[in-house]
């Protein structure tokens, strides 16, 4: 039955023929092992070609939509992240396997007479392979991706007249955009793999027009393709899909945070097996010279590649081939070296462990630090996206509106000149060093570290006048509140006071109870208010008794006698929004030293930082990960005193044209529902939160 | 020349499955062959079939019951006039989480009685968009013809077919007393079937 279907079909398509074709090569010497190489690169293609086409039924070019579609198909498709690891890995097991097949080639002579043109369209081949790497490493739209390609389409600017319209052909516009991926993608996804295929064909028909270059042997028979060749090619195929698997697996496919071009990645760098090109660039310096980038970026690999180009006529002259065998092993131990060199650059501080004050060391350091600040705004814009999901203006409006990310990279550009975020535990992915503070150096240099600023842990310390409280950089730094008044206050009497360990256990808890009473004023929302009541109580009343001498400087609630800043609202949204809008408007001004550096980066006459800004970089220093533009959960540290009038809530009469808070006030005792308004100003906000205390 | 190569081969061979390499290689191939697409069908048939979630925040806290959307309140509905209603909801596209999307609309009406009743407006026959008509005050099908009565029952308008299998597809609601307001259970259902069966 099945035979007789067999015959029907062969009799109509001539199949029998054409596997005979295909499959009865002769080999002379017998099948071998080492001539795996090109059935596994046309193996590792066609995986390629495949698992292509199925990251494209779920990928999306386009600038908004790019990473989010990559990000679905790495963390939320069912499979995704294994089909994208096989990709990502059978890709660089390609690059591998190319000059291997190269050095085979050369090795064993099957360039030369009569193979020229299989050699030729064999480095066709080879070029539209690495094209293809280049091409898909800008697709996923992230930082790295990004900030690399970026290098290397610059590049094409380089040569003269021409360059200019290569890149902007290229990219698609002066700018990178949506153009830029749709011009990549169809790149990769159609005209190399089309080109690729063409030219594979080409390349395996002329390899059997020639057959294989090795010749019979007395000790082994020949043998034909099929079945010993098949077989070990198989083999080494699956071996081949069997290691990239599981390296898929074990070291899947990274996505770095989005591409965001105003917040250039410092540690951008090409695919590996492109590293040596990025080192050599390093050789040719910017001079009008004959060694500069255009060379060694275009003319340099050009004349290489000629050379490989001419490689089968240079094998005719005497000793040519041996000049042939040598070239191509000084261009893959050059190029390995490079790679090696690159490596060593970037990983100088972990080699050199010791030598921490070279240069070298340093920008390895830098480097290392761009890399672990890239993982740490992916591992926030993953916290994002799994929370709110991606909207449709793309990552980067969910990410603009993220007090962490954003505020850790405004705090980086405006703060971090001074202050430093040491944050540590559950936050420790979001510390961010200060300045290297010597205390015997001159300067504007450090001033408080400012994570937890306003948390009964920061207040307790800024009031310890032992050894790591107030007086270690983590307070005052190196500003002129060293030697000011707080210092000594803390130092010199609260503390020179407490002589016996019993005055000092009383004076810690003193102080406990006080950084409470304070830290109820900033209203964080991480801190737990309502197990702390006796605490905040305790230590509202000693600031009212004065206990421990805060009142006679600062203003506290009743007590209006202080000269320098008020203890109301320390820490608070406002306080914060104001102090680093203008901090000249938080300490009096009367009060000379109060304010030796800071600058006012919201003011009449500064506009350092926008409001928006202004506003997430208060919300990251008090770990409110509200998003911009909602509004955050309101903290009531003293929920005990009235809550059976806060829990009712009426409607509020509509006061907008003649807002009178005072009427409001005493008629009803609710507190506003409502509070959509955007863009309070500071006086009225101030106002509404009197009014809910009141 | 490549005549004789064939005849070679043709001599040496014991045909084409005549050994057990042979069919070692076929089977290794056929495996290698078939790995790199079994991974990507895989990804291909799964993830549709797949439940897909609410990003965290949108998770809970939501309505107490679930597949009831707020569409109206019972004073914007007419007596014995239908009107269009949009069903607006939060919606997930892949990647994309859209607030307050347009995922269709329903048809509300009342009788005398004050009983609402509630009609998708997909054509059961293939899925076009039915409309209300005033003229005749029924509600058409713009694609093949299909008429339904105000009740939802098949208008059978004398001589021309009517070619929907079922009635128009009612959805059950619900009427929030205090607030007065409507909640429609909307859902979509397979055209072209006798029985309304949920998507
Ligand atoms: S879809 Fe309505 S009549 Fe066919």
């Amino acid at each position: 039955m099945f035979g007789k279907l067999y015959k029907w079909v062969d009799s109509r398509t001539g199949i029998q023929d054409s596997l005979e074709e295909a499959l009865y090569e002769n080999i002379p010497g017998g099948a071998k092992w080492r001539y795996v190489s090109g059935s596994m690169l046309v193996f590792a293609f066609m995986t390629q070609a495949i698992t292509g086409i199925f990251l494209w039924m779920n990928y999306s070019a386009g600038s908004q939509n790019a990473w989010a579609s990559v990000y679905y198909i790495t963390y939320n498709m069912e499979g995704g992240a294994l089909l994208r690891g096989i990709h990502h890995v059978m890709a660089q097991a390609m690059v591998v396997l190319l000059p291997i097949h190269i050095l085979q080639v050369v090795i064993e002579k099957a360039y030369v007479k009569p193979r020229e043109f299989n050699w030729w369209l064999g480095l066709v081949l080879m070029k539209i392979t690495l094209a293809l790497g280049l091409t898909g490493y800008l697709l996923p739209w992230d930082q790295k991706g990004y900030w690399a390609t970026k290098v290397a389409t610059e590049l094409a600017a380089l040569p003269p007249i021409v360059g200019g319209y290569i890149q902007k052909i290229v990219v698609g516009g002066n700018e990178y955009g949506h153009f830029t991926l749709t011009r990549f993608f169809a790149l990769h996804a159609g005209v190399l793999p089309g080109l690729l295929v063409g030219f594979l064909v080409l390349h395996l028909a002329m390899f059997r027009k020639h057959g294989i270059t090795a010749h019979s042997s007395e000790k082994r028979a020949d043998q034909m393709f099929w079945p010993m060749q098949v077989l070990k090619d198989g083999v080494a195929c699956a071996l081949l899909f069997g290691l990239v698997v599981y390296v898929a697996i074990i070291h899947p496919a990274e996505l770095g945070p989005p591409a965001e071009p105003t917040e250039p990645y410092g540690a951008a760098r090409p695919e590996w097996y492109f590293l040596f090109l990025f080192q050599m660039l390093k050789y040719f310096d910017g001079s009008m010279g004959w060694n500069n980038e255009f060379v060694g970026a275009i003319v340099f690999p050009g004349v290489v590649f000629g050379f490989m180009f001419l490689m089968p006529f240079i094998a005719r002259i005497k000793v040519g081939h041996a000049f042939n065998v040598l070239l191509i092993a000084a261009l893959v131990g050059g190029a390995g070296y490079l790679t090696y060199e690159a490596h060593m650059e970037d990983n100088y501080n972990i080699y050199n462990e010791e030598d921490v004050d070279s240069a070298a060391y340093k920008k390895a350091a830098k480097y290392h630090a761009e890399v672990e600040r890239a993982d740490t705004e992916f591992r926030l814009i993953q916290e994002l996206v799994e929370d709110y999901g991606i909207p449709l203006e793309g990552p980067l409006a969910l990410q603009q509106r993220d007090p962490y990310t954003m505020g850790v990279r405004l705090f980086r550009r405006q703060c971090a000149s001074c202050h430093a975020y040491n944050a540590t535990g559950e936050n420790a992915h979001l510390a961010i060093a200060g300045p290297e503070i010597d205390p015997n150096a001159e300067g504007p240099m450090g001033a408080p570290d400012l994570y937890g600023f306003g948390s009964p842990v920061w207040i307790q310390g800024l009031l310890n006048g032992e050894e790591g409280g107030i007086t270690s950089p983590k307070y005052f730094g190196n500003t002129s509140h060293v030697e000011g008044e707080m210092v000594a206050h803390v130092r010199d009497t609260m503390w020179a006071e407490a002589e016996t360990d019993e005055d000092k256990a009383v004076l810690k808890e003193t102080i406990e109870q006080v950084s409470w009473a304070l830290a109820a004023e900033a209203k964080l929302p991480y801190l737990d208010y309502a197990g702390n009541q006796d605490k905040i109580e305790s230590g509202i009343n000693h600031l009212n008794d004065d206990t421990l001498g805060c009142v006679g400087c600062h203003n506290y609630k009743e007590n209006e006698f202080g000269y320098v800043f008020t203890l109301d609202h320390y820490a608070s949204s406002e306080w914060l929004t104001t102090m680093i809008s203008n901090p000249n408007e938080v300490y009096s001004e009367d009060w000379g030293t109060a304010n030796d550096r800071m600058p006012a980066f919201h003011s009449d006459a500064t506009k350092l930082l926008t409001q928006d800004e202004i506003e997430l970089l208060v919300r990251f220093l008090r770990q409110d990960r509200t998003l911009l533009g909602d509004t955050p959960e309101s903290v009531e540290p003293l929920q005990s005193e009235a809550p059976a009038e806060e829990a009712e809530t009426a409607e509020v009469t509509e006061t907008t044209e003649t807002p009178a808070p005072a009427e409001s006030e005493e008629d009803t005792d609710e507190t506003p529902v409502d509070t959509t308004q955007e863009a309070i100003e500071e006086e009225s906000a101030e106002e509404a939160e009197e009014a809910t205390e009141e | 020349m490549s005549e004789t190569k064939i005849s070679t081969a043709k001599e040496s061979r014991r045909g084409f499955f005549g050994s057990f390499s042979a069919w070692l290689a076929a089977a290794v191939g056929a495996v290698i062959g078939v790995g790199p697409v079994c991974v990507g069908l895989y990804t291909f048939i799964m993830e549709p079939l797949r439940k897909k979630q609410m990003p965290r925040k949108e998770r809970d806290g939501g309505s107490s019951d679930p597949g009831f959307f707020r569409v109206a309140s019972v004073d914007e509905i007419a007596t014995d006039v239908p009107r269009r209603f949009t069903i607006v909801a939060d919606k997930l596209d892949a990647w994309n989480f859209m607030k307050d999307q347009a995922l269709g609309a329903v048809y509300l009406q009342k009788n005398e009685a004050g009983d609402i009743s509630c009609y998708h407006t997909t054509c059961p026959h293939a899925g076009c968009s039915v409309a209300y008509e005033q003229d005749s005050n029924a509600y058409h099908c713009p694609c093949h013809n299909s008429s339904f009565n105000l009740d939802g029952s098949k208008l059978e308008n004398g001589g021309s077919t009517n070619p929907s299998p079922r009635p128009l597809d009612t959805l059950e609601i619900k009427v929030d007393e205090a607030t007065n307001t409507v909640f429609v259970k909307y859902e979509d259902y397979y055209t072209g079937r006798h029985d309304k069966v949920a998507k």
